[in-house]
């Protein structure tokens, strides 16, 4: 039989995993709980690749909690609902990886599949995770948060100032978390928010932090057609995985 | 061969399938309801699952109805309900002749339907009624296969009965494909918010584990299979029971089958179909299930014993299965498989072939499959008058979502064609698929479309161009930029006077949303004297009264607001349509009851306007809504027992949506009050469900309630995640709502500092006291009736904050005059409770102490707010305050030692009628009936009865209310 997926603290996440968190505060909570298990995970304990994206995303996390507590938004419901639905999809990329499951975003797998590597840089790592989140799970969690609302994704929207200022906290929190990085830093932000294949081939493009909302309304005019929806996501997962393996492969290594 | 067809046996479900029938059905208490979803992957047995325990479910006396959701993205509303009752329909005998005429019936009732306002809603309430009578007194479970492709209808009214709006004992038994949940499908959502009630389980159906599939295996092959190849079947299969079928098979036939998806499997599958067969095949897919057989015949063309070879081969290649009702592939994945292998020329015959069958019979969804098959045979100018039919057919039964998809095909294909009737033509089209976007609140899409109308249509008069586009622009909440158009039709020369009026009142009524009282008093009276001049505005004149009436009164001139409100009413009463009387009446009621706080005259005006409108017919929308706002003022002026059956009195018209979700509020706060935590429960769960549906933003009033129900029950740390989640999403401009909120999470940090049970959360103590000084600048500056409602709330915060500390009684007695200013006996008990709790342990005026406490004590008495007073109670004890001493006429009979005194004073209003009825040798249920209110109430109200008569049967009680009614 093979070793538990989860290593050592298998049954713990997998009890973590089964609660599902309703609200911002409950996703912190979350997310700290995860974050006490994966640093105990073998081989190198404090160095787990998941470890660093998780930590990076239980800061960005509480900072738009604090955010929703200071008033700073102006349409917290929709907010708060996109935060939670958010991290589901990161906690279910989580389950379906739990259970082998062939289903698990290929976004998400690149980085689960290195988790056991000794070669993983917390900075890329890091990255990747925040690319599979960005890139793929956050143009879904939009449609699935303005559905649930009776709302869309319309530009220049209290919705839309309230995502891109979700964007700034991403912006100030990653450099803020490793000092000297900084301009590697804003040019991967860029990066993620880009099409891979826009940043690979050098075309001229023009970047916007704003890819995932376009994403977004993409998805929304095809939401009724299940064939062109499962389009989107493949064509999202595809690029999204192929950008996470790349920051993943010895070229990642020059963020560090 | 026929062997082959027969199913493998139900491996490593059995403990899931008695567990499913007993959720769905041993537990489900009489009247209730529950639902199980089965999610999974293609090929995990979710339809087998359904069958068996549909099954198991029948077997145990219930009443099941079986429908499958269809993956043709322009259903018609409903669908799978209408293909349960047919279904149902043609199984029934003759002896069931009772239950056939109720099927036939509601079936009736789905073919006369036609579209009007609140058409949604009562559509809603008539379902349930008719399914209440087809299941005559049986449990009734309606199955649902392929959950992921239902229409937003059927998923509405799934969750307006698992909220027991339908008055309904009902549950549900639904299969979702686990892949589609993925992206951003709408059920994930409903799911999540489900998943946390207590009635609805949703189970994550895994494959089979290694024993589980080595035995499925042994039982297709008919002996345990070697070593070697059972290692190999659970590779290849990873324990998917469909594909653990299929290669157990092929180990049986010798065959060595390579494919190990369910997607290889059927292609090598239909690889081998003899000739005949295979173009059945095809043709199905190509179809809409179930595909009747005389339609098969139809568009295969062949003879017919010919054809019933090939189809019996199908079934054999195990590609196909037939019922009754037609033929169905064995999987959706077939028709995908298919997909690829043939030309579209071919494709296109098939289709053209389906349309022209249909067109001379018609079937179920006759027009959605027209439209489908005529478009994929390249045939707009065909397809083009089957898509309007469809939109209408699905705008009859309000099913706007799927009308609206049917318009744009439409639009499409005229985009196609040339000439044709008008009511193709593109202007009408685009008018149609405007609304229907409008009214399924897809709102980018219905201004989109206005746009092209716009463009298409140049002779088109551009002040209604305006309002059109306003109005989608205020429903979509972009305000501002409604505002700019109203004021561009106003602006317009060519706008005729009845237009005027209308954005006149209209941008009235939007600048009072936006709190711009004065801007919307100025234009309010502009739109009265427009629609002065125009003949039948009187929709205008109500609406820009009820504006007006609401500035004025905001802008502290309330005689004069209401004085235009009243006037408004009586030119609605002389000339007005029914909903304009409703409306008058539903406006007025607000503004006594909301900014004036005028509550008792409010309650009235409700009531009277309930009574009235229920004699214009209008009892279901507007009825329902004003008593809603009497319930609320009710339970605020201390009338509990009335407050409770006006409520039930509501409840009975079983509103849906907004309106239910107010009412299941009313009712919980008083069920709060009363302490009766089972019935607030299962309200609190209602508003969820129906929550889970999307759009409606109540969850702050049910945070609210869930947290003050969880501190009753002396559960301190689950008030305090309520309110968190509340304070995380809430705007700060819904001032009063937040500051109750605040309140309660404030009062659960104390109660948690007073009991010692739960650590006090510092953190959440400073952000409380940070949203309430929030709260109490942005109040500071606003308007007098907006400020009062928030003051109030904030001398409760204000005292709670001091009980972490030594409570201050000072605070506390400032809280009591805010409440007795504002008539609102409930929270000015509770505050006066505090108060002596403080002054007492200060052991200062403890004279003092005890007339509060004898004070709040008969209110909460007189309220039946059973947990305040048992505090009050444990309070008195500790202080040896006696609460009988000088509290009224029974307190002072009794001092005369008479034998007269009167023992029924500590009763409630409510509570002398429950027990006068409970003398007459009711049961709870009768009483229940006789009282519209539900058993389980009538049954606190008698434990409550019996504490406060401290008797033990209700042959004691009855004694007593005898004994006192004859003297």
């Amino acid at each position: 039989m093979a070793e538990p997926v989860w290593g050592p603290v298998h049954r713990d996440i997998v009890d973590l995993l089964a609660d599902r968190p309703a609200d911002v505060p409950a996703v912190v909570d979350h997310l700290t709980k995860l974050q006490d298990l994966l640093v105990r995970l073998p081989p190198l304990e404090e160095s787990c690749p998941l470890a660093d994206f998780n930590k990076l995303y239980l800061t960005i996390t509480e900072s738009v909690l604090n955010g929703l507590y200071d008033d700073r938004f102006s349409d917290p419901v929709f907010l708060s609902r996109l935060d939670v639905e958010f991290a589901a999809r990161y906690f279910d990329a989580m389950r379906l990886w739990t259970d082998a499951n062939p289903g698990t975003p290929r976004a998400w797998s690149c980085l689960f599949e290195r988790m056991r590597g000794p070669d993983a840089r917390p900075l890329p790592s890091a990255a990747a995770g925040v690319n599979a989140h960005i890139n793929y799970d956050l143009p879904f969690a939009l449609v699935t948060t303005f559905d649930s609302l009776e709302s869309e994704p319309v530009d220049n929207t209290d919705q839309h100032r309230d995502y891109l200022e979700i964007n700034d906290i991403f912006a100030d929190k990653i450099p803020g978390l490793r000092r000297g990085y900084l301009d590697r830093w804003q040019l991967l932000i860029d990066m993620l928010n880009g099409d891979i294949d826009d940043w690979y081939q050098g075309e001229l493009v023009e970047y916007t932090r704003d890819v995932a909302w376009r994403n977004a309304q993409r998805i929304w005019r095809c939401r009724h057609d299940p064939d062109a929806h499962e389009c989107e996501r493949t064509r999202l997962d595809e690029n999204a995985a192929r950008l996470g393996r790349l920051l993943l492969s010895p070229l990642g290594a020059f963020l560090q | 061969m026929a062997s082959d067809v027969d199913t493998a046996p139900l491996v490593g479900r059995a403990d899931l399938v008695a567990a499913v029938r007993s959720a769905l059905l041993d537990e489900v208490a009489q009247g209730s309801t529950a639902a199980v979803f089965l999610t999974g992957e293609s090929g995990v047995g979710k339809t087998r699952l359904l069958r068996e325990i549909g099954a198991r479910l029948r077997d145990g006396g219930a009443l099941v109805l079986t429908g499958t959701c269809l993956d043709i993205g322009d259903a018609s509303p409903l669908h799978p309900l209408l293909q349960a009752l047919r279904r149902f329909d043609g199984e029934l005998t003759t002896s069931h002749a009772r239950t056939s005429s109720a099927v036939r019936g509601l079936l009736q009732m789905f073919a006369d339907e036609t579209a009007g306002p609140d058409g949604a809603g009562a559509l809603l309430e008539r379902v349930s009624r008719g399914l209440h009578l087809i299941a005559e007194g049986r449990p009734l479970v309606l199955v649902l296969d392929d959950l992921q492709w239902v229409d937003r209808s059927t998923r509405q009214l799934l969750l307006y009965l698992l909220a027991g709006l339908g008055d309904l004992q009902l549950s549900v038994l639904a299969a979702v494909r686990a892949e589609s949940l993925q992206g951003a499908h709408p059920l994930r959502r409903v799911l999540t918010e489900l998943r946390r009630l207590r009635t609805v389980r949703v189970l994550d159906l895994a494959p089979l584990d290694r024993a589980g599939t080595e035995q499925l295996a042994a039982a297709v092959v008919g002996r345990p299979l070697s070593p070697e190849a059972a290692e190999q079947v659970w590779r290849r299969s990873g324990g998917n029971p469909f594909v653990v079928e299929e290669l157990a098979r092929d180990v049986r036939d010798g065959r060595d089958g390579l494919s190990d998806t369910l997607r290889e499997i059927f292609l090598s599958r239909v690889d081998a179909l003899p000739q005949h067969a295979h173009t059945v095949v095809h043709a199905v897919a190509a179809g809409v299930e179930p595909v009747e057989h005389w339609l098969l015949a139809n568009v295969v063309r062949l003879p017919e014993d010919q054809l019933i070879e090939a189809v019996r081969a199908a079934v054999a290649h195990r590609l196909l299965v037939g019922a009754d009702d037609g033929y169905r592939l064995r999987h959706r994945l077939v028709a995908e498989v298919l997909e690829h292998e043939l030309l579209p020329a071919e494709r296109a015959a098939l289709h053209r072939r389906y349309a022209e069958a249909l067109t001379a019979a018609p079937a179920d969804l006759h027009q959605a499959r027209l439209a489908h098959h005529w478009r994929l045979a390249g045939e707009p100018a065909r397809a083009l008058p089957a898509a309007v039919a469809a939109a209408k057919e699905a705008e009859r039964l309000h099913g706007y979502a799927e009308a609206h998809r049917h318009w744009s095909t439409a639009l499409q294909l005229a985009g196609a064609t040339t000439g044709g009737p008008p009511e193709t033509s593109r202007v009408t089209l685009l008018e149609r698929a405007a609304e229907a976007a409008h009214h399924c609140g897809e709102h980018a899409r219905a201004l989109t479309l206005l746009e092209e109308l716009a463009a298409s249509d140049a002779g088109r008069p551009a002040c209604g161009l305006h309002i059109q586009r306003a109005r989608y622009l205020a429903a979509a909440g972009r305000s501002a930029l409604a505002e700019a158009e109203y004021q561009r039709a106003l602006d317009l020369a060519d706008c005729t006077p009845a237009e005027r009026a209308t954005a006149a009142a209209h941008l009235a009524e939007l600048l009072l949303h936006l709190g711009r009282y004065a801007d919307a008093g100025h234009r309010a009276r502009e739109a009265l004297k427009l629609s002065a001049a125009v003949e039948g505005s009187t929709s205008e004149v109500v609406l820009a009264s009820a504006a007006l009436g609401f500035s004025e009164a905001y802008l502290e001139d309330p005689d004069a607001g209401l004085a235009v409100m009243r006037q408004a009413l009586e030119t609605a009463e002389r000339a007005g349509r029914p909903e304009d009387v409703a409306c008058a009446y539903l406006h007025l009621a607000e503004l006594l009851t909301g900014p004036l706080n005028i509550l008792e005259e409010g309650v009235v005006v409700a009531r009277r306007g309930a009574e009235r409108v229920a004699e214009l017919g209008l009892g279901r929308t507007y009825e329902t809504r004003l008593l809603a706002i009497a319930t609320n003022g009710l339970f605020r002026v201390g009338q509990w027992a009335e407050a409770e059956k006006v409520v039930a009195a509501a409840l009975r018209h079983r509103p849906s949506g907004a309106d239910a979700v107010e009412l299941l509020l009313a009712r919980c706060r008083l069920s709060v009050g009363y302490g009766d935590i089972e019935a607030a429960d299962r309200d609190l769960d209602a508003v969820a469900t129906v929550l889970a549906g999307g759009g409606a933003r109540h969850v702050l009033p049910l945070l609210t309630l869930r947290s003050g129900l969880a501190m009753w029950q002396g559960r301190h740390d689950l008030a305090r995640q309520a309110v968190q989640r509340g304070l995380t999403e809430s705007r700060s401009d819904d001032g009063a709502i937040v500051a109750a909120l605040v309140w309660h999470g404030l009062r659960a940090e104390a109660e948690a500092h007073a009991s010692r049970t739960v650590e006090v959360d510092q953190t959440a103590v400073r952000r409380l006291r940070g949203v309430a000084e929030r709260v109490a600048r942005r109040s500071a500056g606003a308007v007098r009736p907006v400020r009062s409602v928030v003051d109030g709330f904030l001398a409760l915060c204000a005292a709670e904050v001091s009980r972490l500390d030594g409570s201050d009684p000072e605070l506390w007695a400032r809280s009591v005059a805010e409440w007795d200013r504002r008539n609102h006996p409930y929270p000015a008990a509770y505050s006066r409770l505090r108060q002596a709790e403080a002054l007492l342990a200060r052991r200062s005026r403890s004279a003092t102490a005890a007339a509060l406490l004898r004070q709040a004590y008969q209110v909460a008495q007189a309220l039946g707010a059973v947990p305040l007073t048992s505090e009050i109670r444990t309070l008195a004890g500790r202080a040896r305050v006696s609460l009988e001493e000088r509290t009224g006429p029974a307190a002072a009979a009794a001092a005369t030692g008479g034998a007269d005194r009167d023992e029924l004073a500590v009763l409630t209003a409510r509570e002398r009628e429950v027990l006068a009825a409970v003398a007459e040798g009711l049961t709870n249920r009768e009483i229940g009936q006789r009282l519209f209110i539900s058993e389980r109430t009538i049954g606190v109200h008698v434990s409550h009865i019996f504490d406060k008569l401290q008797v033990r049967t209700r042959v004691q009680a009855s004694a007593i209310f005898l004994r006192n009614r004859s003297s």
